[in-house]
Order: structure tokens, then C-alpha cells, then sequence
């Protein structure tokens, strides 16, 4: 959390994950590099250059893609997310070399400008052999810049978090136009069983973590109860709360989090006002509750960033009959103090 | 959902669990181990690059016959009663015409005539060809003369060749590789820029051959070729011989697709 924004707010933890991130490029980049100059040594440096950098970025778009359904099946993983937009930059930059170099080597020093030559050159466009594949990576390009260039809490202050959020959604548009950019460019003149099969791979990978993220919460959001007494929803007993955490249940079609702390209970929306994180599988902390994915609090009772933060969020009346909880699912206004249940 | 308490994870404090640190290394680990497959996977199943030369930081002056039949070449005596045309290119995606102009105009008939080109050499498989970077490094050594330019001798009055269009100056050296599918926009902005298209084939054996491709009547063609470069093609003509050149003059219309992936060099 901060309260005005420096370009990077460090902190060990970061230190740590980006040194990983640019052990783990270097590693990939001798290993393409040396492996291709041992095997193939008449590669000529462009091209070196261009596959070196285009498979790495391939290679980090999967590694991004499966960190968030991981970490929403197990939040051990929670550590990958905490800097996962470093990680994105990188897999930009890296995308970025690749493409930049391909403008310069293949669509430059022409008669025409680059970006028309990208389009223009090769008019196939109704042919799907044919189909001119570089405008599909031209395309994704566009997309991982506005993703990285955006990968800051500035704009997503500024822009809002949910329109922060579905930019940030492109990232799947921008997967499936890499794919088949490289199905309909390198793997189409260049035919590999391995090679197909390790996208494909990665495919099912990414796919099926996705899959069964979604099938396990779309449960939870199917479960509705059906005690319902005097408006006021039963969601669970007390003592299935762990002490300083919370239950989620669906009350009005919104996801809510029920915690429990200090003999108390507060009902809040799970939505983190941050990037959606999901509040109720945080943890309270100095009597916050703590987001999983970046650490940002609210107070419990109200809903309210302590001081000098100012995110608020949506709050809820409880009432307890016999060990049970009841919510009324009416929301209060965003940083409505609601009593605590004492229990 | 595991949620147990040591678990619980907060980026800017220093109290990662040992559970979570464990899990966090493993995926590192994993992940490390999976982008040196990866890595292996994708430098191991590239083709292997041909041994084409692109001298880009070497510069060499070559003197011959100039001669355009139709397209700019340097005819240069190599041995005795032998000689080797090198094609002439501009810079960049660009023909020599540009870097020619400047002498063009100081000499009317350049055809002919001995020049000294200072450029780069890109050659293979028996083919040379030369770019041109700077028109001040083309002088004029003699003046011309019709007899020192080469004979034509016509091969065939219709022959049919399986091939593909490409760009002779990245085939031959300055890309690698200088064909196919990903280099067919390239060839495209190449032979849109007045570098010659050539058909390049690849007979049983694997012997390649090349013929500069030209209009029924010989003359230039560019334009009207671009639709099929990069694409394996059925293309007949005329075969005329240009001493270690070949021309094929043809007619673009009956040129045709065969719809497979490229497959020479």
C-alpha cells in the first residue's frame, strides 16, 4: 500500500522476485543462444536475436497465465502474485525485442512505412495458410504495452479498477493471438511435433487450471441458504470461522466475507477495492484485514483503509441466534461502521 | 482452499511461512527447469541455416563490365576466358538503380563500360551478389564498349519449373532464413524496391538452381510478381543463359500456386 506513488515501492520480498525473474531470462537466453550457436552455428545474430527473445516471451506468458488460477487453488502460490506485473513487464520487453527487431529486419528500409509494410506486404488475408501471421503478433504486441504500460497503481487509481481490471483481461486475447501467430508464422514454415507439442502443452495446462478454478468457485457462488428469518440469511456457526479469518458466502448475488476476530464478527464485501482481490481469503493483521494478493487493509467494523489510506468498501449487518450467524444482505454504504457482533 | 495460519502471505513483511516459502522454491525450481526445456525444445527443432555470407562490415571494390540485360550486374573476369556476373543491389530493400543515377548521368551509355563498385558481397552456392551503400564508391575506369558484354544464348522456348519467387539479396546471404512463409513479406518490400525476383528450384537430388526472372520480352518485371513470392509455384517461360546466370521470361498470369509449404534450401 502507499499513499503517493513512486515508480517502484521496494521492498525485500520484490528485490527477491525480480532477481529471480532475470536469473530465469538470462538462463533461457544462454541456453536458446548456446544450444542454437553448438547445433546451428550459421544462424546469422538477427535472427538469433528474434527467436531467442520471441520464445522466451512464449515461454513467460505461460508462466504468468498459470500463477493466478494457482494461487486462487492454493495460496501457498501467493508469493508469485504478490510482483506478478514485473513479471509482465519483463515478458513485454522480451516481446517487444522480438517484435521490434522483426519490424526492423523484415518490413523496414522498404519504400513504404514499417507499420503499412506489416499490413500491406503480404495481402492474404482471406487464405488461412497464407494469412499474413505478423499483424496477429502486431496485434498482441499492442496489447502487452498497453498492459505493461499500464502495470501501476497510478492508472489503476486513475483509470479504476474495473476498467484497470478488464484491460488487464486482454492478456487472454493477447495469448490466443501469440498462439496463433506462431502456429500460422514459425510453426507453419517450420513444422516441429515437439514444438507443437509443448504449446499444446501449455495450452491444456493453462486451460485446465482456468477450468477448475472457475468450476470451484462458481460452486461456492451457487451456494445460497435457504434459512432465511425475517430477511436476515443464515451463512454458517460460529465455530466454523478460524479465528482471524473469514468464510465467503453469496447474500444478493454479492460475494461477502465474514470474520471473525478479538470474540468478534464483521461482515464485509470480499471484493478488495485494490484489484479484486478476494478479502476473504486474507487474514486479520494488527486488527486489519489483510488482502492476499497486495497486502491492502480495511478495518473490519467500517470498511474503511486505516489512516492515511482512503479505499473503503461496502459493509454488512450481522446478527448471532444460537451459535449461528445470520447476515442481513441489505449492503451499507462503502465505510458504514457497523457494530461487531460480540460473541 | 488451504488457508492455514502460518500460511498466511503479506508481500511487504518478512514472515513467509515454511510451508509457503517450500512451495514458492518448488515452482521457481520447476519453473527454471521448464524454460531451459523450452529453450532446448525451440533451439534444437530449428532447420539448419544454410552457409550464405552477408559481408555487412567488410567492404570490397570489385571492377568489371557493367551491364543491364535487364537488371544491373558487374561482369567480372575470374580466371581465364571465365567470368562471374554479380548482381547489383542497392541498399536495404532497394535495387542498385538509385546509387547508379549519379554515373548514369556523368556517362549516357553505361552499359559496357568498366566500373569500380566499393560494397558488400553476399554470396552462395556459387552465386555473388553486391550492395551498394554509397554512389561516391562507384567510379568510372573505361569507357563503353558493346563487345565486353556478355552473350545471350537461349536455352529452352518453354520449360516448366516447380519453385519458389524469393528476393536474391536476403536468400543469398543477408537473412537467414531468406524464404518461406515469414520472409514472404520481406521479399515482397524487396522486389517492390526493384531487387530482381529470381525462382529459385530444388531438383531430386537437392541441387538448387537459379533463374532471374524477367517479362516475356526481358524486361524487368516487379509489381505484377508480388502476389506469389514466398510461395512454392508451377512457373514456365522462356530459358535464356546470361553466361552463369539464367533468365526465365515469363508471363506473371501463368504462374501458379501449388498451395504447399516452402520447402527449398
Amino acid at each position: 500500500m502507499g499513499v503517493n506513488y513512486q515508480t517502484v515501492l521496494w521492498n525485500r520480498n520484490k528485490k527477491i522476485y525480480d532477481k529471480w525473474i532475470i536469473l530465469g531470462m538470462l538462463i533461457y537466453l544462454l541456453c536458446f543462444i548456446g544450444i542454437t550457436l553448438i547445433t546451428n552455428p550459421e544462424t546469422s545474430i538477427e535472427t538469433l536475436i528474434i527467436r531467442a527473445f520471441g520464445t522466451l516471451a512464449i515461454a513467460l506468458l505461460h508462466v504468468i497465465l498459470v500463477i493466478g488460477p494457482l494461487v486462487r487453488l492454493n495460496s501457498r502460490f501467493s508469493p508469485l502474485l504478490y510482483n506478478r506485473r514485473h513479471l509482465g513487464v519483463s515478458m513485454f520487453l522480451a516481446a517487444l525485442i522480438h517484435g521490434g527487431f522483426s519490424i526492423f529486419q523484415f518490413h523496414s528500409l522498404g519504400n513504404v512505412n514499417p507499420i503499412y509494410a506489416l499490413f500491406t506486404s503480404n495481402m492474404d488475408y482471406g487464405s488461412l495458410t497464407n494469412f499474413p501471421f505478423q499483424v496477429l503478433g502486431f496485434f498482441a504486441l499492442i496489447i502487452l504495452f498497453i498492459m505493461a504500460s499500464t502495470s501501476h497503481d497510478f492508472w489503476l487509481k486513475n483509470l479504476s479498477p474495473k476498467l484497470w481490471k478488464r484491460l488487464h483481461m486482454m492478456v487472454y486475447l493477447a495469448y490466443t493471438l501469440v498462439i496463433l501467430h506462431v502456429f500460422l508464422g514459425a510453426l507453419q514454415q517450420q513444422p516441429s511435433l515437439w514444438s507443437i507439442s509443448m504449446l499444446s502443452l501449455g495450452f491444456i495446462i493453462i486451460a485446465g487450471l482456468h477450468i477448475r478454478t472457475s468450476l470451484i468457485e462458481s460452486k461456492t457462488d451457487k451456494t445460497k441458504t435457504e434459512d432465511i428469518v425475517d430477511g436476515w440469511e443464515y451463512v454458517c456457526d460460529i465455530d466454523e470461522i478460524p479465528e482471524d479469518r473469514a468464510k465467503i458466502f453469496i447474500v444478493n448475488n454479492e460475494r461477502i466475507a465474514v470474520f471473525k476476530y478479538d470474540n468478534k464478527l464483521s461482515a464485509i464485501s470480499n471484493v478488495c477495492k485494490h484489484q479484486g482481490g478476494p478479502l476473504g481469503e486474507g487474514k486479520v493483521i494488527d486488527g486489519c484485514v489483510t488482502c492476499p494478493w497486495h497486502g491492502y487493509q480495511y478495518l473490519p467494523h467500517n470498511g474503511q483503509s486505516p489512516p492515511p489510506f482512503t479505499e473503503k468498501i461496502a459493509t454488512y449487518n450481522l446478527k448471532t441466534e444460537n451459535n449461528k450467524i445470520y447476515v442481513h444482505p441489505e449492503a451499507m454504504a462503502e465505510g458504514t461502521e457497523v457494530n461487531p457482533v460480540i460473541i | 482452499m488451504k488457508n492455514e495460519e502460518d500460511d498466511f502471505y503479506v508481500g511487504y513483511l518478512d514472515n513467509t511461512s515454511t510451508k509457503t516459502k517450500k512451495t514458492t522454491r518448488l515452482f521457481v525450481v520447476f519453473s527454471l527447469l521448464g524454460l531451459i526445456a523450452i529453450a532446448s525444445i525451440f533451439a534444437l527443432t530449428q532447420n539448419t541455416f544454410k552457409n550464405s555470407t552477408f559481408e555487412l562490415t567488410t567492404s570490397t571494390k570489385i571492377t568489371g563490365v557493367y551491364h543491364e540485360m535487364p537488371y544491373p550486374m558487374l561482369k567480372v573476369k575470374t580466371a581465364e576466358n571465365t567470368y562471374k556476373n554479380i548482381l547489383l543491389l542497392g541498399f536495404g530493400k532497394s535495387s542498385a538503380n538509385p546509387f547508379l543515377e549519379k554515373i548514369r548521368s556523368k556517362t549516357p551509355k553505361l552499359s559496357g563500360s568498366i566500373l569500380s563498385i566499393e560494397g558488400n558481397l553476399i554470396y552462395y552456392n556459387g552465386k555473388t551478389l553486391l550492395q551498394i551503400t554509397n554512389d561516391e564508391k562507384i567510379s568510372l575506369v573505361e569507357k563503353t564498349n558493346p563487345n565486353r558484354l556478355p552473350k545471350v544464348e537461349q536455352v529452352a522456348n518453354n520449360m516448366e519449373f516447380k519453385g519458389e519467387v524469393i528476393d536474391p539479396k536476403c536468400y543469398f546471404g543477408v537473412m537467414k532464413p531468406g524464404k518461406g512463409k515469414i520472409h514472404r513479406s520481406c521479399a515482397a518490400l524487396c522486389i517492390a524496391g526493384g531487387i530482381p525476383p529470381v525462382l529459385a528450384t530444388n531438383d531430386e537430388n537437392n541441387i538448387s538452381e537459379y533463374y532471374l526472372i524477367t517479362d516475356k520480352k526481358g524486361n524487368p518485371i516487379h509489381k505484377d510478381i508480388l502476389p506469389y513470392i514466398g510461395k512454392p509455384s508451377l512457373i514456365n517461360g522462356k530459358v535464356v543463359r546470361v553466361e552463369d546466370w539464367y533468365q526465365l521470361q515469363i508471363d506473371v498470369n501463368s504462374i501458379q500456386d501449388l498451395n504447399q509449404p516452402s520447402k527449398i534450401y
